[in-house]
């Protein structure tokens, strides 16, 4: 079996991830937060060790981490938290729908506004792009690190450090792109970060989070036990306590812990596999001519977008499927993207490698999809 | 003596400065009976360790009083 599905999950975890998880099911197994015995105690550092550790994998001093089960819930969060009425916030066109939706929502409610920006856009500078889409009520540019359909480089430092030049907040959904693209949030200028951990950083499913510069002082997306200050009837407003109600993931926080680490360690060595990937797929696809890659020239993590002329992208994925390789079709959850690109009938057939997959792989897809090519379209 | 925090994550966050500066320090059960600090705490020595604790929001206890007096 090929796995060419890595940016919905990576399916291989590295050793000392499944290990971790292994020992704190079996050796540890309490929550943290919840008893002042020596084994809660120990929960509780876990838990702390762990949120330095991802602060500073993306740049922080102050381990300024709420964890919550994925990015669509950090966005929730912070998106209900954040914004009030009369806001204006600024996205691009390759939003994934956990960004979409939530704002859409509050649109619907009269609650605030949302622009979205042209694709062509993308490339103004970070003034002429203030000037053009920033207006007296803006007050967060939220923008995708990476798209989840292209793989195309969203996020840019300098639109970041002029949107905050301007006193327009940043918040980067850092879904794709976490494990592939390092980010200083100090020096990028980026106030929030909305990760997940079962991408790209390579961690188990169940864990996601919220960075930001400063504290959170916004109002909690749920209501419940948070181990201290119980006898209030109402969150308190403690950081990060008020933001993390109920039982938490940890034996999945724990693992992501090493998952962080694996990936910071290990940064350079899969950059350079994946990169040489990229290049091997779209080489061996560029010049078929049924085939469209979409964003080919652009920057990007190891993800690319394309479809055969004929066929929808579903087709595409189950012939490859009898084939025993896994890619994805459809619309990805990012309907922004697809009207974008034009894909809203089609879908897009969409691989995603990790430093696992091999040249000999790619070869196997790119034969296939000549074949199938030369079967309709020609 | 005993520090005693509003927030769990501050309590592992002392513990790692104190660890870093070389500090032994124990994480206990917090002996206040005020419903507003978490559960645990740091039990230490000494008051010399609270100049590395300057970011911190905290408040301490002595041993075997109940009463706690402001930072």
């Amino acid at each position: 079996m090929i796995y060419f599905d890595n940016a919905a999950t990576t399916k291989d975890k590295p050793q000392e991830v499944k290990d971790a998880f292994f020992y704190y099911i079996s050796e540890i197994g309490v929550s943290p937060g919840r008893g002042s015995y020596g084994l809660g105690i120990e929960a509780s550092r876990m838990l702390y060790q762990t949120r330095e550790k991802v602060a500073m994998y993306f740049g922080l001093q102050e381990p300024n981490v709420v964890f919550t089960k994925n990015s669509t819930e950090a966005i929730n969060l912070f998106f209900r938290g954040f914004l009030k009425k009369g806001d204006h916030v600024v996205i691009s066109p390759y939003e994934h729908n956990a960004v979409l939706r939530p704002l859409q929502a509050l649109r619907e409610k009269n609650l605030i506004e949302y622009t979205v920006v042209s694709p062509e856009d993308l490339g103004l500078s970070g003034d002429a792009f203030a000037n053009k889409y920033f207006n007296e009520n803006t007050v967060l540019l939220a923008m995708t690190l990476a798209s989840n359909l292209t793989g195309r480089i969203v996020f840019s430092k300098e639109r970041c450090i002029v949107a905050k030049s301007k006193g327009v907040a940043t918040f980067v959904d850092a879904s794709q792109g976490a494990g592939k693209i390092r980010l200083d949030m100090l020096n990028d200028g980026i106030d929030y970060v909305a990760f997940t951990g079962h991408k790209d950083l390579r961690g188990l499913p169940g864990v996601g989070g919220l960075c930001s510069k400063e504290e959170l002082k916004i109002e909690p997306l749920i209501q419940g036990g948070t181990g201290v200050h119980g006898h209030e009837k109402t969150n308190p407003a403690i950081y990060p306590d008020a933001y993390e109600s109920g039982t938490m993931n940890m034996p999945a926080i724990w693992a992501f812990g090493q998952a962080v680490e694996y990936s910071e360690r290990e940064h350079d060595r899969c950059l350079s596999i994946e990169c040489e990937l990229v290049n091997h797929l779209i080489e061996g696809l560029k010049n078929v001519p049924y085939v469209t890659i979409y964003d080919m020239d652009c920057d990007r993590v190891s993800t690319v977008g394309f479809n055969v002329r004929g066929y929808s992208s579903n087709e595409v994925v189950r012939i490859l499927d009898k084939h025993g390789i896994c890619v994805r079709g459809g619309m990805h959850c990012a309907i922004l993207a697809h009207e974008t690109l034009g894909t809203v009938n089609t879908g897009v057939v969409r691989v995603s490698f990790c430093e696992n997959n091999t040249l000999e792989e790619i070869d196997e897809l790119i034969a296939i999809i000549k074949t199938i090519g030369d079967k309709r379209c020609i | 003596m005993y520090i005693v925090f509003y927030s769990t994550s501050n309590v592992f966050k002392a513990e790692s400065l104190l660890n870093k500066a070389n500090i032994a320090c124990n994480v206990v059960p917090t002996p206040a009976t005020d419903k507003a600090y978490c559960g645990v705490c740091i039990e230490v020595e000494n008051d010399v360790v609270l100049d590395i604790l300057d970011s911190l929001e905290y408040e301490l206890v002595m041993e075997g009083e109940n009463k706690c007096a402001n930072s």
